[in-house]
């Protein structure tokens, strides 16, 4: 037997032993990867795409937007602790968000999309000493503002049946022109707002340079409970913030401090999303860059907005409904799995079942590939990681069937061969020399469909069955070429050489009795 | 020896009529688009009762859904339902007046919500990615024979192959629609790619052995060389077939569920595959090079003269 082929038998082994260290145990963690990586069609999740809303966003900022709205989702999420997650932005205007084992889809949504944006407001006052309304608005022919320095948009602020703050609308500037907004946004009539007169206009609290005190200037946030165990948010500033939010409480505190009476003169409205959450009376002239924000929130609201104010706000809306959003249940995913590495099992017995029939000695060769290969598509899977989903591991069970096509393209090769009455050894070289040209045309061909199918799936919304398909499919049937060709070849070689053969009907052959 | 290819217009009969009758269906039923496609919702549910599909059927008329499409899947008990696209207080409506009459779901159900703009957006890739994969075939095979008499035939006769089985598949899909109410999505796309990646595989290895045969000079007949050509190579054409087959009813069998219309695709395109390359393409091929169509259309008896 030449040394080349013992050379080769022996990288086979260490190759098939490495492939089983890295495997065993299924769940174990080798070279950084600890088991295989299920899709989120498998382990339940879900799956969101949405369109980034740029209306407001210069076109030459979008790519930049794009990016710090990706990186603020991205602490959101991790702040919820979903393993894992995948999130990305797919074209120029789409983010797409993956959770896998994260089912609670409303939860989702609102994680992701709540522009999350903080801002802090005071009451707009008319000369007359009274708070300006969405009434006096309305009424005016020419714009006037009563806070005449202060040009940039008004919230109106009214109260609902319940007695609770809700906000009604907008006064916005847009084009060069002022024009109203209802409480969803859509520029409407002023007369269709005539119902809500009763709101008062807020406008930004800014500090003595004109910058207005928002979310971004936040050092950090976190939950904590009053002394009568209300839940509330507490906020610390950064340089910048601790300063404006001196000079705007030394405006506006009440110098009779928590004896004086609830006005809204000393009133400073903290918005989220242009919605108030609450607004405290200012007790006192300095803060030093700490406070808080109260309100009557639930623990998993009050968790909620201390996460959106760490992680900061979106730096753009975005459109709702969701361009495409999917919810796969977890229970459905763990049946999925095992039937599906069953189907596998079964298909590979199958198969091998088949080719001992058929071919024998070859048969029984080919079956040590498969075996071979499996281990080898599965330690590929676990080490790159290949993300598998229910579709994929279809992609990696077809590939079983067609793996053994070279082989069975071999294997008819060296029937002919042997007929036509050359010697083993002979017959397997020019077998495997001869079968050659026919296996690699005909896999180039699927792995270029593989590659069309990956781009097509990829394309729109990431579709996990289509990549994933083509995905495992294309691997398999790159591995294949190689264990059909070299180990098939070097374990017959080792078999014929050895002497081990006695009859060539161990390869289904029948010399001379045609 | 076999005569396979002395049968060719049978071949070209059968398969004839296989895609005529598809294509009737196509003009009749057409494709059903799934919410990949046209946009919409689709709830997976399984209810622990064994609820029928006529009854599920009525009480989604009866809830107002009308034109809700519903399929059965494994096992028993569990559903798709498609419907315009629900928001979520729809959605969640929905929910609650099935549990109300058909009681609990078992496991939380799972859901899929698509946009009109996704929608067409795939739609526009799908085609696409079929036409560069047609091209891409055509290129290749017209590449890999290209020290062949004719290349442009080889090719050309690949695709003619794939393209029937994609046809063979969309029709037998289009009567599948219209009776079980199953639609055609992504993933029924990249069972038709699957399969168009198969198909040619076998025809590659065929027509390799016709070019292997035409070097070694067997015969200055093309009909000899075709005919035996496909004999050498008619036992690996149905062993590779099988081992695929067998894997593919394996997943049928034990996977089914969310992918059974993939699957299924698979099997039809397999079969079909399978026939094309054997009986289709090498018949073309020396249909075209014995320049015998008219002969297919006047079905008059083989010429003499040719053979």
């Amino acid at each position: 037997m030449s040394k080349g082929n013992i050379v080769v038998l022996a990288l086979i082994i260490v190759v098939f032993g490495f492939g089983l260290w890295v495997l065993l145990p299924l769940q174990g963690e080798r070279l950084g990867r600890t088991g295989l990586h299920l899709g989120l069609d498998l382990v339940g999740g879900v799956h969101l795409v949405y369109e980034a809303d740029f209306k407001d966003v210069d076109p030459d900022d979008q790519s930049a937007v794009m990016e710090r709205a990706l990186i603020t989702i991205q602490n959101r999420i991790d702040k919820y602790g979903v393993a894992e997650p995948v999130i990305q932005q797919v074209g120029n205007d789409r983010i797409m968000v993956q959770l896998p084992g994260f089912t609670d889809i409303d939860a989702a949504k609102s994680l992701v999309q709540q522009t999350g944006f903080l801002e802090f407001r005071e009451v707009e006052f008319k000369p007359d000493g009274n708070p300006a309304t969405l009434a006096d608005y309305l009424g005016q022919t020419d714009l006037q503002f009563y806070e005449t320095g202060d040009i940039d948009d008004r919230v109106f602020v009214g109260q609902n049946d319940l007695g609770k703050d809700e906000t009604y609308g907008f006064l916005k500037y847009e084009d060069g022109a002022y024009h109203f907004e209802d409480a969803a946004g859509n520029t409407v009539a002023a007369d269709a707002l005539s119902a809500y007169g009763a709101s008062v206009a807020w406008v930004k609290a800014r500090g003595d340079s004109g910058t207005p005190l928002t979310g971004d200037l936040l050092a950090d946030a976190y939950l904590t409970t009053t002394q009568s165990g209300q839940l509330q948010i507490a906020i610390e500033w950064d340089d910048t913030g601790t300063v404006i939010f001196d000079q705007i409480a030394a405006r506006l505190y009440d110098p009779l401090g928590t004896s004086g009476a609830y006005t809204l003169k000393h009133v400073l409205g903290i918005f989220l999303d242009n919605t108030l959450l609450s607004a405290p009376k200012v007790n006192s002239s300095k803060f030093e860059g700490k406070g808080v924000i109260s309100g009557s929130f639930t623990l998993a609201e009050a968790e909620e907005l201390t996460n959106l104010l760490k992680s900061g706000s979106l730096p753009m809306p975005l459109k709702q409904p969701p361009l495409f959003e999917e919810k796969v249940s977890a229970t459905l995913g763990a049946r999925f799995v095992e039937m599906s590495w069953l189907a596998g099992l079964i298909g590979i017995i199958l198969v091998m079942v088949f080719m001992l029939a058929y071919y024998r000695l070859p048969g029984l060769v080919a079956s040590l590939a498969l075996v071979f290969y499996g281990v080898i598509m599965l330690t590929l899977f676990k080490l790159i990681p290949v993300t598998l989903s229910l579709a994929g591991i279809g992609g990696f069970i077809v590939s079983i069937g067609m793996a053994v096509d070279a082989n069975v393209l071999i294997f008819e090769r060296l029937k002919e061969e042997l007929r036509s009455g050359r010697t083993l050894g002979a017959a397997i070289e020019t077998g495997f020399k001869r079968a050659w040209s026919a296996i690699w045309d005909s896999n180039v061909t699927t792995v270029i469909v593989c590659i069309i199918l990956y781009w097509l799936g990829s394309s729109i919304v990431a579709s996990a069955p289509v990549m994933g398909f083509a995905l495992t499919l294309g691997i398999g049937v790159v591995v294949s070429m190689f264990t059909a060709v070299v180990v098939t070849r070097t374990l017959l070689r080792f078999v014929i050489h050895g002497g081990m053969v006695r009859h060539l009907a161990w390869f289904n052959v029948y010399r001379g009795k045609q | 020896m076999f005569d396979i290819i002395g049968k060719r217009f049978w071949y070209f009969l059968i398969s004839g009529a296989v895609i005529l009758i598809g294509i009737i269906s196509l003009a009749i039923f057409g494709l059903p688009a799934g919410i990949e496609f046209g946009s919409g919702s689709i709830v997976t549910v399984k209810f622990v009762a064994d609820v029928s599909q006529s009854d599920l059927e009525g009480e989604l008329t009866d809830l107002g859904y009308g034109n809700a499409l519903v399929q059965q899947t494994q096992p028993a008990g569990s559903f798709l339902i498609r419907t315009e696209r629900l928001d979520e207080a729809q959605a969640a409506a929905l929910k609650d007046d099935l549990n109300a009459v058909f009681g609990a779901f078992d496991g939380e159900p799972s859901s899929q919500d698509v946009s009109p703009m996704i929608a067409s957006e795939t739609r526009t890739n799908a085609v696409i990615a079929v036409a560069i994969a047609a091209l891409g075939v055509l290129l290749y095979v017209t590449w890999a024979f290209r020290r062949m008499p004719r290349p442009f035939h080889y090719g050309t006769c690949a695709i003619i192959a794939l393209v029937h089985d994609a046809l063979v598949v969309l029709g037998i899909f289009s009567i599948l629609g219209a009776i079980l109410h199953w639609e055609i999505n992504l993933m029924f796309i990249t069972g038709i790619l699957a399969v168009i990646g198969y198909s040619v595989n076998n025809t590659v290895v065929i027509f390799d052995r016709i070019r292997e045969n035409l070097t070694k000079g067997i015969s200055a007949n093309f009909e000899t060389v075709v005919n035996n050509s496909l004999v050498e190579t008619l036992s690996r054409s149905i062993n590779t077939s099988l081992t695929t087959f067998i894997v593919v009813l394996a997943l049928l069998l034990f996977v089914g569920a969310n992918i059974q219309n993939f699957v299924i695709v698979l099997i039809i395109g397999i079969i079909a595959g399978t026939f094309s390359s054997v009986c289709i393409a090498p018949s073309l091929l020396l249909v075209w090079d014995n320049k015998e169509w008219g002969r297919f259309l006047f079905w008059r008896k083989s010429n003499p003269a040719k053979a």
